[in-house]
This record gives structure tokens, sequence and C-alpha cells, in this order.
């Protein structure tokens, strides 16, 4: 076991390193950083754009390979992400919106997950039942929305219900807003400002958890041991639940262990139209900026993320299935 | 869906069609197959029925006398009558003839172009003048989703093929020549799946100009679109390798990259036209995100998710600039996906979990 799992390690972490290198040298070539102070009014002279560009190690007249060293240097040796062209260090930026990004991200991944699974299951055993047919119409109709407009349109719904009330029950911004002490004041508002975004986040995670653990379930539901289950005097629901429903559930557990790469991907949108300073909103600060070594460091946080899920559906498919054995 | 409810009926017609196909290739007499498929028919389809037991026996070789009563009926056509009986995809199909329809003439029917700024209505409400209002920089956002329409739907449709051809190349390749190029392949598709291919194509975007940046979108998305699609088409080609036509193709001395075009790809077919179709709804997801995150398509040129960008600001005060946009994009993703899942179902009714949306 143990041996598998540092094989395991091995392979991802040269599997990590090639892929951020192959971002690095993407990056370098396609972002150009010395087009951001051309844009400054007046422009300033060029000695000391190089002098800056340098500083930082972006400096697109030294060649990108020596440029790729001295930033494999810095990280191995000192942990040190690189500067952005403004100087300030990118590592300690990460770090403070991960945090963010975790809190707005957590709640709507339980609920999808949960919600999803068990509509699931619900629409599995009443298979081509009218309930079966109005909820998989409802989600395949929801499925297709794209993030942002699900998000933008909540937002909508969310400002006429404040209007219509007179009073502000949703904030569309930010994650807090109370500066008191009271904690039950703090939670209610942090409440009021997390609902929107985990309701936009969940929906899309229930729907497509929805649909797939139905086709897990139905998929296991006609198996020989389930019928064995019944014909031992197994009621129906204690047979899907112990039987089928297990099974079903290792495909299922392997995606929610890939989900946690999303707590980047998936909040981009969210972070944006909430306006939450996330890691997804440093992002999308850092491509507008052509940050070479912020968009990097973010690609390999997300890199880490997806190999730690990966890892974790590999173990997680061992514990579940016991027909896999560790070779 | 609402292709749920002619599910049971479809089902029970492939199941027929099932057993009469079996029944003729066990080298059963065509005729035999044909009788047997239309004795348990039900009397309004049994003619279809005997149709598709016919071609799908072979009859066409043998000249039996049933062969002059019947009408023999192509495998396009057979695929037309089932995608036809499905009313949901029939709705997805029209709903997109008239979007496509409107994204190329639509810009004829009013006398503003994208491009106009109307300083006299900076951000009006839809009126005679402007039929769905302006936006706060005084663009007609009729003229505004015509475009952002047609350039939405033009990246989804090129990235999406694009996406199919790499996927099905790459994909049967690494299944077909084994041995270290499939070790090696595979771990070069994990390996780039590690970074979200979001971040790289935003990465590549973000230096085009204005006008040539739907051109890198699209690029983007077809560079870094096909990476997960063609692990799965390795793992379908896994069973087609082991083919006796295959092998015979092989010792025969056909080349290695013949095998692939002319008898793999070909094998997988019904899975490419299917997911090519869903694709495009993936993609025009993509383009829209980043396109929302300025990311993507930039002014002057526009899209549907920088027109929604330009909705998020003003959501307060001008809500139709959300909401036009908003609509098309629904209207098109979800026609996309009844057409993929009708296709489905006609084109590959023996795929039970070929997809999320059964």
């Amino acid at each position: 076991m143990i041996k598998y799992i540092i094989k395991r390690i091995v392979n991802y972490i040269v599997m990590l390193f090639v892929a951020v290198s192959m971002t690095y040298f993407l990056a370098s070539a396609f972002m150009s950083p010395r087009s951001m102070y051309m844009m400054r009014h007046p422009i300033p002279p060029e000695a000391s754009i190089d002098r800056q560009l340098t500083a930082a190690n972006i400096n697109d007249k030294t060649p990108v390979i020596q440029r790729y060293f001295t930033w494999l240097k810095n990280i191995f040796t000192q942990w040190n992400w690189g500067l952005a062209p403004d100087q300030s260090p990118v590592g300690p930026q990460i770090a403070s919106r991960a945090a963010s990004s975790v809190q707005l991200v957590t709640l709507a991944t339980i609920l999808g997950i949960l919600l999803g699974v068990s509509i699931g299951v619900y629409t599995a055993i009443r298979q081509y039942q009218w309930q079966d047919r109005v909820l998989n119409s409802v989600a395949t109709f929801l499925l297709v929305i794209p993030a942002a407009v699900m998000a933008l349109l909540v937002v909508l719904a969310a400002i006429q219900i404040n209007t219509a009330s007179g009073t502000r029950i949703f904030y569309v911004t930010g994650l807090h807003s109370y500066q008191g002490s009271n904690p039950w004041l703090y939670f209610v508002d942090t409440l009021q400002h997390l609902i929107l975004p985990t309701i936009s986040m969940t929906i899309p995670g229930a729907v497509g958890y929805h649909l797939t653990q139905r086709t897990y379930l139905l998929d296991t539901i006609n198996a020989d041991y389930v019928r064995t289950a019944r014909a031992k005097g197994l009621t129906l629901n204690k047979a899907i639940r112990r039987h089928a429903l297990r099974t079903s559930l290792i495909p299922t557990a392997q995606s929610v262990a890939f989900s946690i790469a999303s707590v980047f991907t998936g909040a981009v949108i969210s972070e944006s139209i909430y306006a939450v300073n996330g890691l997804g909103k440093y992002f999308v600060t850092a491509i507008t900026m052509n940050d070479i070594n912020g968009s990097v460091a973010i690609a390999a946080f997300s890199g880490v993320c997806t190999l730690v899920g990966a890892l974790l559906a590999d173990l997680f498919s061992v514990w579940l299935d016991p027909r896999i054995k560790l070779s | 869906m609402v292709s749920q409810d002619f599910q049971g009926t479809d089902m029970t017609d492939e199941e027929q069609a099932t057993s009469a196909e079996q029944g003729g290739a066990q080298a059963a007499p065509a005729a035999a197959a044909v009788d047997s498929a239309a004795a348990s028919q039900t009397p309004v389809d049994s003619a279809a029925a005997a149709h598709e037991a016919a071609e799908d026996a072979g009859i066409e070789n043998m000249a039996t006398e049933q062969d002059k009563q019947l009408k023999r009926t192509g495998r396009m056509t057979l695929y037309v009558h089932r995608y036809m009986r499905n009313p949901g995809a029939v709705f997805g199909l029209v709903l997109l003839i008239v979007l496509t329809f409107f994204s190329i003439f639509g810009k004829y029917l009013t006398h503003w172009s994208y491009s106009d700024l109307d300083y006299m209505a900076l951000g009006a409400p839809p009126s005679a003048q402007h039929w769905l209002g302006t936006t706060p920089g005084g663009s007609d956002l009729y003229a505004m989703i015509c475009r952002g329409l047609g350039r939405s739907l033009s990246i989804g449709i090129i990235s999406s093929i694009g996406n199919t051809i790499i996927a099905a190349i790459v994909g049967t390749a690494i299944a077909y020549f084994r041995g270290w190029f499939e070790k090696v392949g595979m771990w070069l598709l994990d390996m780039l799946l590690v970074v979200p291919s979001f971040l790289l194509i935003a990465m590549m975007v973000r230096g085009a100009s204005g006008t040539s940046s739907w051109l890198w979108l699209v690029f983007g998305l077809t560079v870094f679109g096909w990476i997960g699609y063609a692990r799965v088409l390795r793992t379908l080609t896994l069973s087609l390798r082991e083919l006796e036509y295959v092998r015979a193709a092989q010792f025969m001395g056909v080349g290695s990259f013949r095998i692939i075009i002319r008898h793999l790809i070909p094998n997988l077919g019904s899975v490419l036209i299917i997911n090519t179709v869903l694709g495009v709804v993936s993609a025009v997801n993509s383009e829209t995100s980043l396109s929302f995150l300025g990311l993507g398509i930039k002014a002057p040129d526009t899209s549907l998710g920088t027109l929604l960008t330009d909705g998020q600001s003003v959501i307060l005060t001008q809500p139709w600039v959300l909401v036009f946009p908003a609509i098309v994009l629904i209207l098109l993703t979800f026609s996309m996906q009844l057409i993929g899942d009708g296709m489905r179902d006609a084109i590959d009714p023996y795929s039970r979990s070929g997809g999320k949306a059964e």
C-alpha cells in the first residue's frame, strides 16, 4: 500500500513539474509585461523599464531559458515564486486568497454533492415515472446554462426580491460587511453574503451529480448480487441501499475527489460576479496585467489541487471497491 | 428531458429491430427475420419495422419476392425517421435553424449595425426605434446580439469539429500502436490535464488584438479542448483494435495511418458525431466564460459573453442588456443539447451510459 502510494506520488510530481514548466514557457511566449509599461503615460525611459523587468525576472530581452532556470532556482532554494510586474511578491498573494476561495466554495460543493446524489438515487429508483421525467428535464435544462448566465440571473432575481421587500435581504458583493463584534450578527451577515454564490454554484454541481449518479445506480440496480439480495428476502429499499448504492457510489466518490481542483477553476466566474477577492479573481487580474509569474504560480497551485484530487480518487476506489487490488 | 416521453416507445422499436438484426446476423434466412419482426410489431409501425429489419438483415443481397414488395430504406433515412420521432430533438433542430438564420440574416432587418453608436439613445429601453433597447454605450442591442450569436456559434462549431478530429486521431493512434507508445501517450495526456485548460487558453488569447481575438479563441479551444475526449476514445478503441478485419488489414500490409483513418475512426462514427454536437455546448460555455471575464472576445468585436459583461455593469438600471443575451445563450446551448440527445437516440440506440443526459 505504502509502496503504491509513493510510486503514484513520484509519478504525479514529475507530471506536475513538466506541466508547470510547459505553462511557464507558454506564458512567457504569449504574455508581454513590457506592454504594461508602454501603456503608461508618459512612457517611462527604456532603461527604467528594463531594470524593473529584470528585477522581476520577466525581461523579454533575457533568453527565456535563462529566465526559466533563475525562476526554478528561486523556487527550489527559497520557495520564492517570483515577482509581479509591479514588484509585489506572488507567493503570499496566493496564500491569502486561497482562504477566501475555500470559504466560498466549501458549502456549495457539499450541498451540491448531497442534493445531487440524493436526487440521483430518487430518480433512478423511479426510472421513467413522472418524477424522474420532470427532474431529468429540469436537470438537462439547467446543465447547459453557462455559469455566468446562471450567476447573473440569480443576482437579478435577488435584486428583484430586495426591491420588492424594501430591505436588503441578500448582498450581491463581497463575503463580509459587518464590522461589529456580535458573533450572531456576524454569522447572519456572512450568511446573507454567502447565500447567492452558494445557490449559483450548488445548482450546476447538483445537476451534474444527479445525472451521473442516476446513470451509475441504474447500471448496478439490475446486477446479479442485487437480485440475490432481493431473493434472500431484503426489501427493495434495503437491497438498493446496502448493495446497489454502495457500488454505484465509487465513480461518484472519484469525481468528488477530482472536484477539489474546482476550488480554483469552478469559482472564477462566481468570484468575479460576486466580487470575492479569491484565487479566481487573482488569476483574471494576473492575466490582464501580463503577470507571468503570478499566472504560472496559479497554474501550479491548481495543478497541485488536481493531482491531490487524483490521488484521493485512487485511494477512494481502493477503499470502496473490494474488487480493486493494489499492484 | 422532453424526449423522455418518447423514449419508451423508441426503446421497444429498437429492441425489436435488434432482435431482427441478430436473427439476420446468425445467418437465418432474411425473409424469416422480416416475418418475425413484422409479427411482433404493432400494426401502426409494422411497415417501418419491416423496412428496418430488411435493412438490418441485409436483404438487399437476396433477390427474393419480398424484395420487390419492400421499398429499401437507406441508413440515413432510417436515422432521420428515428430522429424525427423525437419531438424534443425536432424542437431543438428548429430552434437551432431559427437561431442560425437570425445570426446570418437578422442584421438586414434593422438599419443599425453592431458598430454604430446612437448617442441620442444611451441605455434606452426596448422601443420601436431600438427593438431590444441599447447598451449604455449606445449600441443597438438587437444588432449586437445578432453579431454576438454568430460569433459564439461559429467559435463553438469550428472548435468542436477541430477537437473531434484531433481527439479521434490521437485517441485511436494511442490505442492502436500499443506498447511503449501507448504508455508514453497516456502519460502525456494525463500530464496535459494537470493544468486546467481554461487557464492556458486565457493566457494565449490574452495577447490577441480585438479583431483577430476570435480566431485565437478558436485556436485555443481547439488546442486544449481535445485531451479528455481523446482518453475516452482510446478506451473505446481498445476493443476495436482486436477486430479481425483490423488484423487482416495489418497482415495485408496496409499502413498504420491508413488503418487508423479507414478502419478504426469510421467505427467510432456515431460517437464522434454525437460528441461533436455536444462539444459545441461546452465550447460555447467556455467561450462565454472567457469573454465574460474579459479574456476572450474584445471590443470592437462582440460575442454573447462580452454582452453579458456589459449587462452585468447595468444590472440594476438597464436589466434588458443582460436579459436578452442571456435568453439567446440559453436557447443556443439548450437547442444543441436537445439535438445531441436526439442524435444519440437515433444513431446509437444501444449505448446506455454514453452520456450524462440519458
